[in-house]
C-alpha cells in the first residue's frame, strides 16, 4: 500500500464515519420536532380544558395543614352517615379505599377506620369532565375532603359499611397524597386463607403484615382487634376499681432478676447493670406489705427467652393482680377468675361486630365459658391426660401439647374454654410460691387456661421472711440482691396471693386467632425489633 | 418381632404344643421346622400353616371372594406396611382410614388372619400417634381399638389408649 493510498482509504473512512453521523443527527432533530409538537399539544390541550374547566374549584391538591386557619366546617364521621342523613349536604375526611372510573362516572369507596361508603362523581352541572378524571387518578390511601350529599339508595351496597345511602360529591380536595405504590393492598390483607387458594387470588404474609404495620393497622381486622384489645384493658381497670383494687405503676428497670436469672435482659446502668423486669411481682407484693390491700398493674414486661414460637413475645402488656386474703388463697382464685369473666362478658355484650370481623377473617368457635369458673386440680389434669394415653410423672409440668389436649379434653367434658388448675407440684414453680400444706410436694399455685393453652400464672406467696429465705436458699438465689424484697416481709405481712395475665394472649385466644404477633400493636420477639 | 407374632398366634390358636422356629437371611425369614415334612419359611405363609393346624379355616376367609381379600390384605402386610418409611406412614393411615369407613373388619364381617396380622404390623404407628391424629384416622383407631380387645389376640404386645368421644370435632388449631 502507498502513503497516497493509505491517505485515500482513510479519508472515505471519515466521510462514511460523517454519513453516520448526519444521519444519526436527522434523526433526534425529527424525533426532538415531534415531541416539541407533543408537547405543545398537550400544553393546548391543558391549556382549553382549564379554559372550559367550569368546576376548577370544586377540586384540587390542598395546600399542606399548617393551622393557617380555623374553619368552620363540621366533618361527618362515615359511620353516621345513614338514611336519616338524606338529602343534607356534608363534609366528609376519609380515605381513599378504592377508586373505579367509568366513562363519565367515578366510584370511590371512601373508608374511615373501620367503616366505608360509596361515592360518586358523576359529570353533571356541578362536576366537570376534568374534575371526575381528577377524582380518578387520587392515589388509593390518599386523605380526601369531600363535600357531598347524602343520596338513599334503592339496592343495598354490599361491599360498604353503609349500605343504605352513597354520596354524590361536589367538592374533592386532597389533604394528604399516598404514594402511588403501596408495599401490600389492603383487600389481601384481610382474605381468609381458604377464599385465597379458592380463587387463586393474594393473601399477604405475616413478615409483610409486620414490616409495614402502619398499612396493616389499616385493615377491618387489625382496627377491630385493636378495639377488642383497648376493650379488655378497660373492662379489666373497671372490673378491678369496682371490687377495691388500687391501680399501681412499677419500675420496669430493677436490680434482680424476679423469676429465675436466664431469661432476663441485662441493661447497662451507669457502672453497673440492670434488669429489665420480667414482672412487677416483687413490686406488687412490696405494695401489699405497705398495706395497699388490693393492688392492679398494667404495663410492659419483658421476656429474653429465645423462643420463637406462636405465643412468645420478648415484651408484652402485662395485667397484673395482687391481693391480700383473709383464710383461704381460693379467695384469690375467685377474685380473679370473677374477673375475667366480667371481661368475656364484656366482650361478649358491648364488642360483637369486632368479633364479626374478625371472625370473617380468622373464623373460630364463640368463645364458652362457665359460671362459676371451672377449677381442676393437677392430680385430676395429670388422671385425664393418662386416660387419654399420655405418660407422665405426678410431678413433671405440662408440656404445650398436653397443655392443648388437656384444653380439649376439658372442653369435651366441660363445654368450656376457660378453667384454673389448681395445686401445681411445688418444683415447678418460683421460689415464693406458699407449699401446700397437706402435701409438700405440692403448691398453692394456680394457671389459667384460655382454648388450651395458658394465659396466667399465680400463686398463694410465702409472707413469713423465714420460709421465703428457705425456699430462695433451696433455689440457689443470691440472698443479697433480694434483701429489700425478703425484708419488706418482716414487718407484717398479710397472706396474699396474685397473678399475671398476658394482655396479647388473652385477646389472642378470646378471638382464636393463631398468633400472638396479631394482637401485638408492634410485636417483639427475637427476630424483630422494627418497626 | 415375627417370632413373637407367631407365638401370640399360636396362642389364640390355641395350639398346645409351641413349635419352635429359626431364622433365615439378613431380614430374619421366619422358618417352622415341621415334623413331617420340607421346613416351611415366611410369615404369612407359616401363618396359614397355624391355621390349618389348627383346623379354624373360617380364619382365612369363608368364601372365595373373602379367601381373596384375606390373602390380599396379608400380603399387604408384608410388602407395605412392613417397609413403610416415614413418609409413607401418612398415605398409608390415611388409605387404610377411607378402606374401614363401611367395614367392621378388612374382609368385611367376619374377623380373619388378615385383621390379627394387620394388627400386629401397624402396632408400632399407632403407638406413636398423638390424640388428635388418632381422630383423624377414626376409622383406623376404631379398628384397631376393637381388634386389640379381641379375645386372645393382643399378647405381646401395650394396649393402646384410643378415646371413645371425639376431642377434636372443631377444627380448632
Amino acid at each position: 500500500m502507498t502513503k497516497e493510498e493509505v491517505q485515500g482509504a482513510a479519508q472515505e473512512e471519515a466521510q462514511a464515519q460523517s454519513k453516520k453521523a448526519l444521519k444519526k443527527q436527522q434523526k433526534e432533530a425529527e424525533k426532538a420536532a415531534k415531541k416539541a409538537e407533543k408537547q405543545a399539544k398537550l400544553a393546548a390541550e391543558e391549556q382549553s380544558t382549564e379554559e372550559d374547566d367550569f368546576a376548577k374549584e370544586r377540586y384540587g391538591v390542598s395546600a399542606m395543614v399548617q393551622s393557617q386557619q380555623k374553619l368552620d366546617r363540621l366533618l361527618v364521621r362515615v359511620q353516621d352517615l345513614t338514611a336519616d342523613k338524606a338529602e343534607q349536604l356534608i363534609w366528609v375526611r376519609a380515605r381513599i379505599h378504592t377508586s373505579r372510573a367509568k366513562g363519565k362516572q367515578c366510584f370511590l369507596v371512601l373508608r374511615q377506620q373501620q367503616f366505608n361508603v360509596q361515592a360518586l362523581v358523576a359529570v353533571g352541572d356541578r362536576a366537570s369532565k376534568q374534575m371526575v378524571k381528577f377524582a380518578a387518578n387520587v392515589t388509593k390511601e390518599s386523605i380526601v375532603d369531600v363535600e357531598a350529599v347524602v343520596k338513599k339508595v334503592e339496592q343495598k351496597i354490599e361491599s360498604c359499611s353503609q349500605q343504605d345511602v352513597e354520596l354524590h360529591v361536589e367538592r374533592i380536595f386532597v389533604i394528604s397524597q399516598a404514594e402511588a405504590r403501596l408495599p401490600l393492598q389492603l383487600e389481601d390483607a384481610v382474605r381468609p386463607e381458604g377464599e385465597a387458594d379458592e380463587e387463586g387470588r393474594a393473601t399477604v404474609n405475616q413478615d409483610t403484615k409486620l414490616d409495614n404495620r402502619v398499612i396493616d393497622l389499616r385493615t377491618t381486622t387489625s382496627q377491630a382487634i385493636f378495639r377488642l384489645q383497648s376493650g379488655v384493658c378497660q373492662l379489666f381497670r373497671d372490673t378491678l376499681t369496682k371490687k377495691g383494687f388500687v391501680e399501681i405503676q412499677t419500675p420496669k428497670i430493677i436490680s434482680a432478676a424476679s423469676e429465675g436469672g436466664a431469661n432476663v435482659f441485662t441493661v447497662s446502668y451507669f457502672k453497673t447493670s440492670a434488669y429489665l423486669a420480667q414482672s412487677p411481682q416483687l413490686y406488687k407484693q412490696m405494695c401489699i406489705c405497705a398495706d395497699f390491700d388490693k393492688v392492679f398493674c398494667v404495663g410492659p414486661v419483658f421476656r429474653a427467652e429465645d423462643s420463637n414460637t406462636h405465643r412468645h413475645l420478648t415484651e408484652f402488656v402485662g395485667l397484673d393482680i395482687e391481693m391480700a386474703f383473709n383464710y383461704h388463697y381460693h379467695e384469690v382464685i375467685d377474685s380473679i377468675t370473677d374477673t375475667m369473666v366480667q371481661i368475656f362478658k364484656g366482650l361478649r355484650d358491648n364488642f360483637q361486630t369486632e368479633i364479626q370481623t374478625v371472625n370473617k377473617q380468622y373464623p373460630s368457635e364463640p368463645f364458652k365459658f362457665l359460671e362459676p369458673t371451672l377449677r381442676l386440680e393437677y392430680t385430676e389434669a395429670v388422671a385425664m391426660l393418662r386416660q387419654a394415653g399420655v405418660e407422665m410423672g405426678d410431678e413433671d409440668d405440662l408440656s404445650t401439647p398436653n397443655e392443648k389436649l388437656l384444653g380439649r379434653l376439658v372442653k369435651e367434658k366441660y363445654d368450656t374454654d376457660f378453667y384454673v388448675l389448681d395445686k401445681y407440684p411445688l418444683s415447678v414453680r418460683p421460689f415464693y410460691t406458699m407449699p401446700d400444706p397437706s402435701d409438700p410436694k405440692y403448691s398453692n399455685s394456680y394457671d389459667m387456661f384460655m382454648r388450651g393453652e395458658e394465659i396466667l400464672s399465680g400463686a398463694q406467696r410465702i409472707h413469713d421472711a423465714q420460709l421465703l429465705t428457705e425456699r430462695a436458699s433451696h433455689h440457689q438465689i443470691d440472698l443479697e440482691k433480694i434483701k429489700a424484697y425478703i425484708d419488706s416481709f418482716r414487718y407484717g405481712a398479710p397472706p396474699h396471693g396474685g397473678g399475671g395475665i398476658g394482655l396479647e394472649r388473652v385477646c389472642m385466644l378470646y378471638l382464636g386467632l393463631h398468633n400472638v404477633r396479631q394482637t401485638s400493636m408492634f410485636p417483639r420477639d427475637p427476630k424483630r425489633l422494627t418497626p | 418381632m415375627a417370632l413373637r407374632e407367631l407365638s401370640s398366634l399360636e396362642k389364640y390358636l390355641g395350639l398346645k404344643k409351641p413349635n419352635k422356629y429359626s431364622t433365615q437371611g439378613d431380614k430374619k425369614v421366619p422358618v417352622l421346622q415341621s415334623n413331617n415334612g420340607a421346613p416351611v419359611a415366611g410369615l404369612v405363609t407359616i401363618a396359614c400353616h397355624l391355621v390349618k393346624q389348627a383346623q379354624r379355616p373360617e380364619l382365612l376367609g369363608d368364601s372365595a371372594e373373602s379367601r381373596a381379600v384375606v390373602q390380599q390384605w396379608l400380603e399387604y402386610r408384608v410388602a407395605r406396611l412392613d417397609v413403610c418409611t416415614k413418609d409413607d406412614i401418612k398415605i398409608t393411615l390415611k388409605d387404610l382410614n377411607l378402606y374401614l369407613q363401611d367395614k367392621v373388619y378388612l374382609a368385611g364381617n367376619q374377623f380373619t388372619l388378615a385383621d390379627i396380622f394387620m394388627y400386629y404390623g401397624i402396632h408400632p404407628l399407632i403407638v406413636d400417634l398423638a390424640v388428635q391424629e388418632k381422630e383423624k384416622y377414626v376409622n383406623v383407631t376404631r379398628w384397631f381399638d376393637h381388634v386389640q380387645h379381641y379375645p386372645g389376640v393382643r399378647h405381646h404386645l401395650p394396649l393402646v389408649v384410643v378415646l371413645r368421644n371425639r376431642v377434636y370435632t372443631s377444627g380448632h388449631h
